[in-house]
């Protein structure tokens, strides 16, 4: 079988129409659909196997109802119709597989199943198929019990490790499936024909042995064993009630609490954001206070700027005011020297007297002197002053105030859009989580804990009781040979129909063990060889399977590995599905919903370059935290045959866009 | 010509600057803001960047309002000095007046900003003008 196109309407987050086309080529056979967690990966996967099988499973496998299929903002909007149109081929033949969901014309609101009306219509190469047959040919093309390996939920893979616990009722229920899947009810339902008529026969053998007097006293203890039996079989049927009920409970507790779970780590973040909120608010109000700090002074800053220049010209002014000064000194004293002259005519060095001549040149000097100092004549008050300016206007400071300013308000405003953004996340989250209650998500994990003892003690009395009624069955099958013996109950149709009865139970139970052994060595031969190119340790040699299809890792030493990392886990099942998938049914697409959480990226991309492999169409509900665009899609990108992205529209409403 | 020993503000002008220290100081209710501004802070900026811009403002057509000591506003004769040693203050005017009318245009001009922006506009007045 190969899926062409997939029409919703109106399913789930997915409002209105949506229409996506699967990849047809032999080799590009990978469709890819990435969608964050909550967006509606999982709904994908449901509105596939509602279409085929009118079916759509939350967690724990049950089924979800068929209110809460329809898009509740169409709902609101008063539109309660929904549909999926399947088309696809198989064995050359086109499908197109429609099924609808109405509300009842009486019904204003629905608020159970009953309230809507379910309708089914298919085609086979335009050939209307009508009524009943139409669920006897999707069951040719794809039966139901095959679809939990075809229609793939990954975040179930953690499940198939159950398998490896010896009487663990979840493994119990999954190995159901397995052998569901693999045919082996069809053995088990002839047993138990056979175990029921056997049980009929001995009833009648013992009722002719209490007219024997030889096989009376045997028949007397049949009966008190029978009864015995019958009251063990009851206990049996009642404890098994209550114990579905039990786990009813715990399941429906495990739900909320993984719904919880989702609303907790946005609580977490939520709490993350607000604390970085806080942290910046903080620092605006710890800048803002800098800044007004740095308000205060930046007067000066401004007036720094301004009075520099002024500053400079009045200290060059002051200096040459005391080049001047000092220029009149040595005037002065050069004046002084040459009047000494002339008031003593005496060389001082010859003690000769001076010509007049000389004298005469001396006076012309004195003369050009005095007048040279008088130009350099300077007022001291007039240095007082520039000095008294120069201090005051050199106490203006300038710390930068300004530029530190713009600086902190660049880092304001960078801080102020991160805020934003935080509080868009937050307004976001918000709305996701309004309405849930912490503390009554913890007085649920209280009531889980004491519901999942009492399943224990149940599930043990279940066990005892099972152990004491196969003790009884025995006896029974003694007493009834016992009596078989007696020479009154010899050649009696009774007897012969015991016999005959047991025989053919026996046949069957030799049976059901051989076809076991035959489909679990086929799935573990699969699945070995599915490891071996799965695995990143080469050392190890291969799969061993258990009587209940549990998996174990076989090293090079031919030991079982005992502790399995969660990647491991992750690996071993697959391995496990795709043994499964090939030992039960004919190649055909698998859908398969987050499939690699778990994996280290050398595994990721083991299993990407396998996955391709597994089936003739592989389609991948996956988010980018387990198939990274950018990086992980060299491993596979020559298989990728269509890529389609599910985008938010709101909490409750998502589209999905092809992105190539 | 002696010099007033108050100035201040018009009272349109001074209700302004009492706007503009409501919204620049953190609320009353505001557990985070420590600093906080006073008018004298404002008034100084004023005046500073009225210098730097080499401002000849008008005279105040209302001068009732001259509440501020000219020895507590300008303790140490910055603001005086400058102006004295910049020369820009007309020569009919006192230089504390001369101050007082850059300070009443200034802070107008902050008032006007903050009512247009919703914030003071302080890269304009550092950056680009300083």
């Amino acid at each position: 079988m190969k899926l062409q196109e997939l029409t919703i309407y109106n399913f789930m987050p997915y409002k209105g129409e949506q229409k996506i086309e699967f990849p047809q080529h032999e080799t590009q056979n990978v469709m890819l659909l990435f969608g964050d967690n909550m967006r509606g990966k999982t709904s994908f996967l449901n509105s596939i196997r509602w279409g085929f099988y009118g079916l759509a499973l939350g967690r724990h496998s049950r089924k979800i109802p068929r209110t809460n299929l329809v898009n509740s903002i169409a709902a609101s909007e008063g539109d309660w119709s929904m549909s999926i149109i399947l088309k696809f081929t198989h064995e050359n033949r086109q499908y197109e597989l429609r099924r609808q969901l109405d509300k009842k014309n009486h019904v204003s609101i629905p608020k159970n199943d009953g309230d809507f009306d379910e309708s089914i219509g298919l085609k086979i190469d335009n050939q209307v198929i009508t009524g009943d047959l139409i669920v006897n040919e999707i069951n040719q093309v794809s039966p139901e019990e095959v679809s939990r390996f075809f229609l793939f939920d990954g975040e179930l893979l953690q499940e198939y490790e159950n398998l490896l616990l010896e009487g663990d009722a979840q493994g119990e229920k999954i190995k159901e499936h397995i052998e569901q899947t693999l045919g082996v009810p069809a053995l088990v339902n002839g047993r138990n024909e056979f175990t029921s008529l056997l049980k009929d026969a001995r009833r009648i053998q013992t009722r002719d042995a209490k007219n024997s007097s030889e096989a009376k006293m045997h028949a007397e203890r049949q009966r008190i064993n029978e009864t015995q039996q019958l009251t063990l079989e009851k206990d049996i049927d009642d404890l098994e009630i209550l114990q579905r009920d039990v786990q009813k409970q715990i399941d429906d507790i495990e739900d909320q609490l993984k719904n919880t779970e989702a609303v907790q780590k946005k609580k977490h973040a939520l709490d993350v954001l607000k604390g970085k909120r806080e942290t910046i608010e903080d620092q605006l109000a710890y800048d803002a206070d800098e800044q007004r700090e740095l308000f205060r002074d930046s007067w000066k800053d401004v007036l720094f700027k301004s009075v520099e220049p002024i500053v400079s010209n009045l200290k060059t002014k002051r200096d040459s005011l005391f080049n001047a000064t000092k220029t009149k000194a040595v005037l002065d004293s050069q004046i002084t020297a040459l009047q000494k002259s002339l008031d003593t005519p005496i060389c001082p060095t010859c003690t000769q007297t001076i010509p007049q001549l000389e004298m005469n040149g001396i006076e012309q000097k004195i003369i050009g002197l005095k007048a040279e100092a008088e130009l350099s004549n300077v007022n001291l008050d007039d240095i007082t002053t520039i000095n008294s300016q120069i201090d005051k206007l050199s106490k203006i400071k300038s710390s930068n105030e300004g530029s530190r300013i713009c600086e902190l308000v660049s880092k304001q405003m960078k801080s102020n859009v991160n805020i934003i953004k935080i509080e868009t996340e937050l307004d976001d989250i918000e709305e996701e989580i309004k309405g849930y209650d912490t503390d009554a998500i913890m007085r649920q994990r209280e009531k889980k804990d004491r519901l999942s003892n009492q399943l224990f003690k149940l599930e043990n009395d279940i066990k005892e009781t099972k152990v004491s009624l196969n003790k009884l069955s025995d006896e029974q099958a003694h007493i009834s040979a016992l009596i078989s013996k007696t020479s009154g109950s010899e050649g009696k149709s009774s007897t012969i129909r015991v016999n005959l009865y047991q025989d053919l139970e026996s046949i069957f139970k030799t049976g059901i063990d051989e076809l076991r052994d035959a489909l679990k060595g086929q799935v573990a031969d699969y699945a070995s060889s599915a490891f071996n190119e799965l695995t990143t340790e080469k050392t190890y040699t291969g799969l061993e399977i258990n009587k209940n299809y549990g998996l174990s890792i076989i090293d090079q030493t031919g030991s079982v590995l005992k502790e399995r990392s969660a990647g491991a886990e992750q690996v071993v099942a697959l391995s496990l599905i795709d043994g499964l998938n090939k030992t039960a049914r004919k190649t055909g697409p698998i859908v398969m919903d987050t499939p690699l959480g778990r994996l280290d990226p050398k595994h990721r991309s083991n299993v990407l370059k396998y996955l391709p492999k597994m089936a003739d169409q592989v389609v991948l509900l996956v988010h980018e935290g387990e198939i990274d665009p950018s990086r992980d899609l060299s491993n596979f990108a020559e298989r990728i045959g269509a890529r389609y992205q599910i985008e938010r529209i709101s909490a409750t409403e998502s589209q999905i866009v092809r992105s190539n | 010509m002696n010099e007033p020993d108050r100035i201040g503000l018009t009272p349109l002008v001074a209700q302004q600057l009492d706007e503009l220290l409501t919204e620049l100081n953190p609320g009353s209710d505001s557990k985070k803001g420590k600093v906080k501004l006073i008018k004298f802070d404002i008034y100084r900026l004023a005046v500073a960047l009225g210098i730097k811009d080499n401002k000849t403002p008008p005279a105040l057509n209302d001068k009732s309002n001259s509440v501020f000591r000219v020895n507590e506003l300008d303790r140490d004769r910055t603001l005086f000095t400058v102006v004295e040693c910049l020369d820009s203050c007309p020569s009919d005017v006192t230089i504390y007046g001369y101050i007082e009318r850059l300070a009443e245009q200034g802070i107008k001009e902050f008032y006007e900003h903050f009512q247009q922006r919703g914030e003071l506009p302080l890269t304009e007045y550092f950056l680009d003008k300083s």
